[in-house]
């Protein structure tokens, strides 16, 4: 699963800390999933697309070609 | 709280509770020593639910999970092995010169392994009907 997290970051000026307490979860987390190392539940990825008012799939890619 | 000041509560409690067990040796007493663990216990337990930051999600969970399960499958097949090493010492040359005391204690923990499995398959069938299956 690819994702676009860093990028809205940086668009809403964001360091990982403050978007972690956003979404209720550790920075470790947050960083964990923008380096593709944990993908996040359902809730979670609704979560981060209703902070940034976007839809899911505009922050988070199904990766086919590594699947 | 501050996730930094309960790792130090976490800490003032093991120096307390290696305290109480030093304590426990001396008057020859273990009733201080589990007292004071389960106070321990219960004191991290809730002062955990007083730290304003995230300490656990969903992440430390799923690792949580894994590794919990992992060590119980290596626990499992090393402790299984080791009965099974322990049975075959105390049959020994046969089962004329069985080694009563040592046996036993391979044959218990034999059961003991087998009340985990029982355990596990309770628990999954518990989960299994708590998630829908």
């Amino acid at each position: 699963m690819k994702n676009r997290i860093k990028v809205y970051r940086a668009m809403h000026d964001l360091s990982q800390e403050a978007l972690a307490n956003e979404v209720g979860v550790t920075r470790q987390t947050i960083l964990a999933i923008e380096n593709g190392k944990y993908d996040p539940s359902l809730i979670l990825a609704a979560r981060m697309a209703k902070f940034f008012n976007v839809r899911i799939d505009d922050i988070f890619l199904l990766d086919t070609i590594g699947e | 709280m501050k996730r930094n000041s309960f790792y130090l509560c976490v800490a003032a409690v093991a120096f307390f509770e290696v305290a109480i067990f030093w304590l426990s040796v001396e008057i020859s007493d273990p009733l201080p020593c589990v007292l004071a663990i389960v106070l321990g216990i219960l004191g991290i337990y809730l002062t955990k639910m007083y730290i304003h930051e995230v300490v656990e999600d969903e992440r430390t969970k799923k690792i949580t999970e894994i590794t919990a399960l992992r060590t119980l499958q290596f626990t499992w097949i090393g402790l299984f092995l080791f009965a099974l090493w322990i049975i075959i010492e105390a049959l020994g040359e046969g089962v004329r010169h069985f080694n009563r005391p040592l046996g036993i204690f391979g044959f218990r923990l034999l059961v003991l392994l087998c009340g985990i499995i029982v355990l596990y398959v309770i628990l999954s069938l518990y989960y299994n009907k708590k998630y829908g299956a």
